[in-house]
């Protein structure tokens, strides 16, 4: 595990969380910031701030980019939502295309 | 893809992707290629019970799971390992926290 095949996922109140690329970029909105050319500072340092997902939405929605890829390689495990969660995951998923 | 452990410390989470039969070694090296520090200056400690988890046991032999949740502490400048220290968000959980001391 090269820290070059990370990426740094920063939350509304500044936690941090260090997920592989091919995580990430489960979503389509990280995978457009991490490959398009040219000049998203998100590209050159690897790192992405979300001002707008607070960190146990952002959390749970690292914990899904894993879920899919187990469930990607054939393991079937239910992926758990609190309701409570509920409306602010369907939003950030929204905007992350996930 | 096996499995991925949530590694934790302060307000830092490292997702790393394992084998139920890595040691706890294995997770460490793929922890100093993050952190840049040495295996011998990380302790990784089950946070419900502060078990310390030894370098030669798999995750399998300590019973962890994927989406299991480990802290990590690292040695301190007078050689002795900090105390674990998990930041947690306070958003939901305080609320749900509140709720509960109020029945």
């Amino acid at each position: 595990m090269k820290k070059e095949d990370t990426v740094k996922l920063i939350s509304s109140d500044g936690f941090e969380f260090i997920v592989d690329k091919e995580a990430a970029m489960v979503s389509q909105t990280i995978r457009n910031m991490l490959t398009s050319p040219g000049s998203f500072a998100e590209r050159q340092h690897g790192e992405v701030t979300f001002p707008e997902i607070s960190t146990t939405i952002l959390e749970k929605i690292c914990q899904y980019f894993y879920w899919h890829l187990e469930f990607a390689s054939g393991k079937d495990r239910e992926f758990p939502i609190e309701p409570e969660l509920t409306l602010e995951l369907m939003m950030a998923a929204n905007y992350l295309h996930t | 893809m096996d499995m991925y452990i949530r590694i934790k410390r302060d307000k830092t989470t490292y997702f790393i992707r394992c084998k139920p039969s890595d040691k706890i070694l294995d997770i460490k090296e793929k922890l100093q290629e993050l952190i840049d520090q040495p295996v011998n200056d990380q302790r990784l400690i089950l946070p419900g019970t502060g078990e310390v988890l030894e370098d030669a046991k798999t995750l399998a032999d300590q019973k962890i799971e994927t989406d299991a949740v480990v802290a990590l502490t690292l040695r301190k400048d007078d050689n002795e390992f900090e105390e674990v220290n998990i930041v947690r968000p306070n958003d939901f959980y305080q609320t749900r926290d509140a709720e509960g001391g109020n029945w």
